[in-house]
């Protein structure tokens, strides 16, 4: 039997009564599985302290580790303590802050005409001036022939991609124009998100991969800093390596595999315990088959940063940075301190102003695509080409969403 | 004596209208402020006035944010200023029309259009405009209900007074206020209102 469900004349595509099932199953399970946790939180803690300070043993059982499993993804220690905490530095007089995001149109098959874009937008700011941020915004309309890769159709994470690419790019075009010292951000991972390819989108990837590390080497050649904002992160790089240091040296093969005691506590739980408002943990390196691949002064590090100004309610975020930054100590001040001071600007809800900004600057909405869409269309037609149909799905799908006389 | 250009219609009746315009656009508009609208679409001279009532700027998710942070940033102040899109607002009430040079104190034919160009009148201007006729522009504003009518009819005195003065006609306050009184010689708290709010604003 079906039963169709109505409020106030619209129709409930959810059954909120199986719905309600299963959120008192949770409620009855997450006293439980929060105590579970709690503890495990409260171990990890008494690991990390325990091993503070053991950074050269806890670097060859890593080593050892690896051999054992090249695949292993964990945190690295570099030469701060594990337990390390630096407060907050004071704020360069004259640098100039620069923040890119990107934003894409996605390939769609029900669409009337075939075609993707790709957006970025970039927002740059002195901190000693009081001038307006001057923005920057650069789009890319992907169509024909750019719709294809060697493995076929454009995929969805091929865009993103190019977007992930495009970003770097601009931070690296913009630098150039701008006198030294530059703090480049990004909101989320320096590290490239790779996923699984075939060989032809493999070749793709690489070729793109490429010019990333290109851009970012640009940046260091600018003697700019980058760094990429993870908010409320839910790695546990730090986590996996307390875990390697409490396995026992015969049953090393298991790290990172079987051996997993503290899965569920996540490096910011830690943090949060452990890190004053406004100050940055240890910096660790970071373990993990893809991060191989950015070396020497790309190596990818990362620290965690307590961006809250509530002693009650730490905030840890965490932060990727290349190796040239973090062999720079003025350029890792200056990046700790323009972080907690745009982090501030947005008052009770801490996130980089600028960050926020460049999203703004970058996103493309919904109505924008429907314009983009007609502009094509109208424009092949203008030429006398003849223009694809939305596909039956969509058009009854935009169909239902019309209000008519019939609705009730 | 040129005029100063202060935004663009957003939307309009034929009673009113709402223009939108920049902040660096925000110095000229001023509240009792005669406007006008030369109709971008006809060829003929038609233009509309209106009184500025009201000036309203909106806020979004990220100004409210602000605001909760110590202190915001001259920077920032500026960035929502100028590159974001602060939506400011100026409602103005339709007292007029001019056509082929002749201007009525009535409600005009037709609105303006979406994205015309509004200009703030120049003192020449506004004694043009307020000479015109009887001061039959006054039962607009007498009859409307959305802005305080005693505030509104000073501001806009105060201005007009100051324009004829210079221009030597001292005479036309006087005969603007004698027709107040007539006007409003059946309604004794709003003449008292309106009487208050203008001796505030000529007399002080």
């Amino acid at each position: 039997m079906t039963l169709t469900l109505h409020y106030r004349g619209e129709y409930m595509a959810l059954d909120f009564q199986q719905v309600r099932q299963q959120v008192m199953q949770m409620g009855e399970n997450a006293l439980v599985r929060a105590q579970y946790l709690r503890e495990k939180r409260r171990k990890a803690r008494q690991i990390l302290d325990a091993y503070a300070a053991e950074l050269v043993s806890l670097q060859t059982k890593v080593d050892t580790a690896i051999s054992a499993n090249p695949n292993l993804r964990c945190a690295v220690p570099t030469s701060e303590k594990l337990d390390h905490r630096a407060s907050c530095p004071t704020i360069p007089d004259a640098v100039t802050v620069l923040a890119a995001d990107g934003s894409q149109i996605n390939p769609d098959r029900h669409a009337s005409v075939d075609f993707c874009l790709v957006n970025v937008g970039g927002i740059q700011m002195r901190c000693d001036a009081p001038d307006a941020p001057t923005t920057t915004v650069q789009s890319q309309l992907l169509y024909d022939n750019q719709m294809y890769t060697s493995s076929g159709h454009i995929t969805e994470r091929m865009v993103a991609l190019m977007r992930d690419l495009r970003e770097r790019e601009l931070l690296a075009y913009l630098t150039k124009k701008i006198d030294p010292p530059v703090i480049t951000l990004t909101d989320g991972p320096l590290e490239l998100w790779v996923g699984r390819h075939g060989a032809a989108q493999a070749r793709e990837y690489e070729k793109k991969f490429k010019r990333y590390l290109d851009a970012l080497r640009q940046l260091h050649s600018a003697g700019a800093s980058t760094a990429g904002y993870i908010d409320k992160p839910r790695g546990d790089l730090l986590v996996r390596l307390l875990e390697i240091a409490t396995l026992p040296q015969n049953e090393i093969d298991k790290a990172g595999r079987e051996y997993r005691p503290y899965l569920g506590v996540t490096d910011a739980n830690i943090f949060s315990a452990l890190l004053a408002p406004g100050e940055r943990s240890a910096i660790f390196g970071i373990q993990s088959r893809n991060a191989s691949k950015y070396t020497a002064e790309l190596a990818l590090h990362f620290f965690y940063l307590n961006v809250s100004q509530n002693e009650k309610h730490p905030y840890p975020v965490r932060v990727e940075i290349p190796a040239w930054v973090v062999d720079n100590s003025q350029m890792l001040n200056d990046l700790h301190a323009v972080l907690i001071d745009q982090t501030q600007m947005l008052g009770s809800r801490p996130f980089p102003y600028l960050l926020h900004r460049s999203h703004e600057v970058a996103v493309v909405t919904h109505d924008e695509k429907r314009q983009v869409e007609n502009m094509i269309a109208l424009e092949l037609r203008h030429r006398g080409v003849e223009v694809g149909q939305v596909s039956q799905k969509q058009a009854v799908k935009n169909a239902s969403q019309q209000t008519g006389r019939y609705q009730r | 004596m040129t005029s100063i250009e202060i935004g663009r219609l957003l939307r309009a009746g034929t009673t009113g209208f709402v223009v939108g315009c920049r902040v660096s656009q925000l110095d000229a508009p001023t509240f009792g402020g005669l406007v006008r609208v030369p109709l971008g679409h006809t060829k003929d001279d038609y233009q509309i006035y209106g009184l500025i009532h009201n000036i309203h700027i909106d806020d979004d998710g990220i100004v409210r944010q602000l605001v909760t942070a110590d202190h915001v940033d001259e920077s920032v102040i500026a960035d929502n200023r100028l590159n974001r899109n602060v939506p400011i607002e100026i409602s103005v009430l339709t007292i007029g029309y001019r056509h082929n040079g002749i201007i009525k104190h009535l409600l005009p034919p037709r609105p303006p259009l979406s994205l015309d160009v509004i200009y703030q009148c120049n003192p020449d201007e506004l004694c043009q405009f307020t000479s015109a006729g009887r001061f039959g522009y006054f039962r607009h504003i007498l009859r409307f209900e959305d802005a305080p009518k005693g505030e509104l009819l000073a501001a806009h005195l105060g201005q007009a007074y100051q324009a004829h003065n210079q221009r030597a006609n001292k005479d036309w306050v006087n005969q603007a206020t004698q027709e107040l009184i007539t006007l409003l010689r059946d309604d004794y708290s709003t003449l008292m209102s309106v009487l208050g709010a203008l001796g505030d604003a000529l007399y002080v």
